[in-house]
């Protein structure tokens, strides 16, 4: 099996143990090839030409190969487009060699359809496998028409082989994460990305109304997998929007198997607003947990969902938080008069971009100045994309670490300046003491 | 043998023991911890395996065990090769940024942990018999070993963590593997008063600490005879590396020869201990690697056991010169060090170099208020770490932890 693998950690390396776990038991012998060194017997970078060279050497003592494959796998260490046209190649090589299944988790259709000599030889190349398989009957349609004349595309059940990793009961998993044992918990679980969409989820809460209203908890666990600037911007955004949403709380940092699969028993219904995917990891866990799911409908989440809720936009979604938690909602139907300064107050508010009575931030400049980043060394121009690569491998030792600090002192200087305006909120109190409550969303 | 008490079911179900290194020649402390807890409980009737790796250098990790299982006083001992098919290059850059105080991403601090040994075979074998051990204790808590094998079947996970105040300990990527596990052992308060500052601990947790075998008698004089050592000496035993604060032992020794003392340095143990020691000829005798008892006498032997290391969970070997009767002048930058030393009495904390070089010169000038100090000493072990309560302390985590089979 050509896999990312444990202990590194992402869905498709969990989704690869817990196959391979369950085809030892059966009896068969696996050997894991991975990208990077980890616990797989072998390690193998094959997203390039050299690697699928030596791919192409080891593979022909396997009788099956099975590749649990991303984009990153198949295409990660290629320079250009023609090199890419010839992993494609090689893996036709490959799969004459030994029987060969295409596990599909996600796929970039550009590297199959760019040019016409890519997408013939991405067609042989898929149509010389044993097998290509995907997890959705949207995946499979998706495929075939941008490969067409690749042969039968088949669906495997995401979380067949998909085994508990804690033994807790509700009660127990709520204890052991200090939930209280009598709320209604949402959760949103995964790794924090835009395309997740956990910030939907936390919106739709936010309007969630109703005399059992208080105890309901939205609760947003994980965080990103890979520190970038854009993805750290999200989830900045994101923590801003929970930490001025009552009832909304936050577990950041690294979450474990064991743990991840607690949150799913202790929770009441998952609710995965994703904006794009193909299929998902965690509805498979929570399913396996019989735990309601919410989901959106795109990628193959529909399918996958089964019996749960499929909802199309932020209305459908706050509808069905409030059906599944008993509850009103108060989204504001169309053609309800909005106050426009108020939404626009509001939206800054959750943005955190203005403090709780409605003042701009200090800081809010600050947030406005994008993060230093390297450009790309990339260019559509024949040979510059190369020539701004040696410049980049030239002076990026030496850039880098001055954009790093740069970035830090900004962070550092917004989160200070925040902090000092924090505390004078925190001193902004009426005559009782009480504090003074950050104005309602509009239609509220 | 301790009988067996009724309150335990049989001592029914395999357990498993997981240190990344285990024979002979091997050093370590949480090594040595290891051992005696799996052939502790061996000898109290418990089917015992040790999985380990055919490791027996941490520098090298140089395959010089045979791989396969073996059996050695009645524990099946199984070893599995390392693997080192990566440069290194990335954990050295990466883990010089981590000393340096910068903070790793997560990507980073798995490119960390992944690109040293990895022991990929002992990694299946749990996968693939998980089921058929009642639990698996794996640590210390940085290596490969524990990391990733420590994940695949948390429910039957207790971690021996072996933790200190390190930059490593701080690692997001340790966090699921302690926070996630069935049980926590601890070898001292200190030790989980830090863990508590790191991470949200399980439930189950426990501070038994380790069992000290103290002799029935030191045999000063035949060591002293068969090594030529007369007149007094300090001693260390342990290895003889920077991380372990050998540098700081030499050249605080070395200032106090120069002051006109005629202590002399002993030591035994792994690593080079010509080591920063230019000039200390005649000074520093290297016993090498030395038994049980010749370790015993030359604790018994010395004027003072000096524990320079500030990365230690446990450190038997101060414990094991309080047995011989033995003052000890410690690091305090060790908090279990400086725990045990405030608890017992029994030596003198330093804090840096210069204070070193006063409490070895202290030493030489008034041996008599050292010798002072060491009375309560091997009190102070037998009361706390005599290995039939620790074993007991053990048995009681596995009893209320994990169901029997």
């Amino acid at each position: 099996m050509i896999t990312p693998f444990a202990p590194y950690r992402d869905g498709i390396a969990n989704y690869a143990v817990q196959e391979v776990a369950d085809m030892r038991r059966a009896g068969e012998d696996v050997t894991v090839l991975s990208p990077l060194p980890s616990a797989a017997h072998e390690h193998l970078v094959v997203g390039s030409a050299t690697g699928m060279l030596r791919l192409l050497r080891r593979v022909g003592g396997f009788d099956r190969v099975i590749v649990q494959v991303f984009p990153e796998l198949l295409f990660g260490a290629c320079r250009h487009r023609i090199e890419r046209l010839a992993v494609w190649g090689l893996w036709r090589a490959v799969a004459a060699r030994t029987e060969v299944e295409f596990r599909i988790h996600e796929i970039d259709y550009a590297t199959i359809t760019c040019d016409a000599s890519t997408r013939r030889t991405a067609v042989a190349a898929l149509r010389a496998m044993g097998r290509r398989t995907v997890h959705t009957e949207a995946e499979r349609r998706a495929l075939e028409e941008a490969a067409p004349g690749a042969g039968p595309i088949e669906l495997v059940d995401h979380g067949a082989r998909f085994t508990p990793r804690t033994s807790l009961d509700r009660e127990r998993a709520r204890a052991s994460l200090g939930l209280d044992e009598s709320a209604f918990v949402f959760l949103s679980i995964g790794f924090v990305q835009r395309h997740k969409g956990f910030d939907r989820a936390v919106a739709a809460f936010s309007r969630l109304v109703g005399d059992h209203r208080d105890g309901i908890e939205l609760h947003v666990v994980g965080d990103i997998r890979v520190d970038h600037p854009d993805l750290s911007r999200y989830r900045d955004e994101l923590d801003r929007l929970i930490a001025s949403t009552p009832g909304c709380h936050r577990r950041s940092g690294y979450v474990g198997d064991a743990e991840f699969d607690r949150w799913i028993v202790a929770a009441d219904c998952v609710v995965l607003p994703y904006r794009n995917i193909w299929s998902s990891g965690v509805v498979e866990r929570a399913h396996l947990f019989d735990r309601p799911v919410i989901v959106t409908d795109v990628g193959g989440l529909a399918e996958q969902a089964g019996a749960t809720h499929v909802v199309s936009d932020d209305a459908e979604l706050l509808r069905a938080m409030a059906e599944v938690a008993g509850v009103e909602s108060s989204a504001p139907s169309i053609g309800v008069d909005v106050d426009r300064a108020g939404l626009e107050r509001s939206i800054r508010r959750r943005a955190g971009t203005v403090q709780a009575d409605g003042r701009d931030r200090v800081s809010d400049h600050l947030r406005r100045v994008p993060a230093a980043t390297l450009a790309p060394p990339i260019s559509g121009r024949p040979g510059v994309s190369y020539i701004k690569r040696l410049i980049h491998r030239v002076t990026s030792w030496q850039l880098q670490p001055i954009a790093d600090v740069v970035n830090d002192l900004r962070s550092a200087t917004t989160e200070a300046i925040e902090q000092l305006s924090g505390g004078e909120r925190d001193g902004d109190t009426i005559g009782n003491g009480s504090s003074v409550e950050p104005p309602d969303p509009p239609g509220a | 043998m301790r009988s067996s008490p009724s309150t335990y079911s049989g001592r029914r179900g395999t357990l498993a023991f997981v240190p990344p290194r285990y024979g002979p020649g091997v050093v370590g402390g949480a090594e040595v911890v290891f051992a005696e807890f799996a052939h502790g409980l061996a000898d109290r009737g418990w089917d015992v395996e040790i999985l380990t790796t055919c490791a027996r250098d941490h520098y090298t990790w140089a395959n010089e065990f045979p791989a396969g299982a073996t059996a050695v006083d009645g524990v099946t001992v199984r070893r599995f090769p390392t693997v080192i098919d990566t440069d290194g290059r990335q954990r050295d850059v990466l883990g010089n940024r981590l000393l340096a105080g910068e903070r790793l991403t997560l990507e980073e601090q798995q490119r960390w942990v992944n690109d040293s040994l990895r022991v990929p075979d002992l990694w299946f074998h749990v996968l693939d018999h998980t089921a058929d051990y009642r639990a698996l204790f794996l640590g210390p808590y940085m290596f490969w070993t524990t990391y990733a094998v420590g994940q695949v079947d948390p429910d039957r996970t207790i971690i021996i963590p072996c933790l200190h105040r390190e930059p490593a300990a701080s690692l997001d990527i340790y966090k699921p593997l302690i926070e996630g596990a069935l049980g926590i052992v601890f070898l001292s308060d200190p030790e989980q008063a830090l863990a508590d500052e790191l991470f949200r601990l399980p439930g189950n947790t426990t501070v038994i600490g380790s069992g000290i075998d103290l002799p029935d008698r030191y045999d000063v004089e035949t060591f002293r005879r068969a090594h030529g050592i007369d007149g007094r000496f300090v001693y260390y035993a342990g290895r003889r590396e920077w991380a372990k604060g050998w540098l700081d032992l030499v050249e605080a020794f070395r200032i106090v020869r120069e002051r006109g003392s005629d202590l002399r340095l002993v030591t035994s143990g792994a690593g080079d201990p010509t080591l920063g020691a230019d000039g200390l000829d005649g000074a520093l005798i290297d016993l090498g690697f030395v038994d049980d008892a010749t370790r015993d006498a030359a604790m018994a032997a010395a004027d003072a056991y000096v524990q320079p290391s500030a990365l230690e969970s446990f450190s038997r070997t101060i414990l094991e010169a309080w047995g011989a009767g033995t003052p000890v002048i410690a690091n305090a930058e060790s908090e279990v060090v400086s725990w045990h030393v405030e608890r017992s009495g029994a030596g003198v904390l330093y804090r840096g170099g210069a204070e070193l070089v006063e409490a070895l010169t202290m030493l030489d000038q008034h041996p008599q208020a050292y010798e002072a100090l060491a009375t309560q000493a091997r009190d102070y072990v037998v009361r706390h770490y005599e290995p039939s309560t620790v074993l007991d302390a053990l048995e009681d985590a596995i009893e209320s932890w994990t169901a029997t089979p």
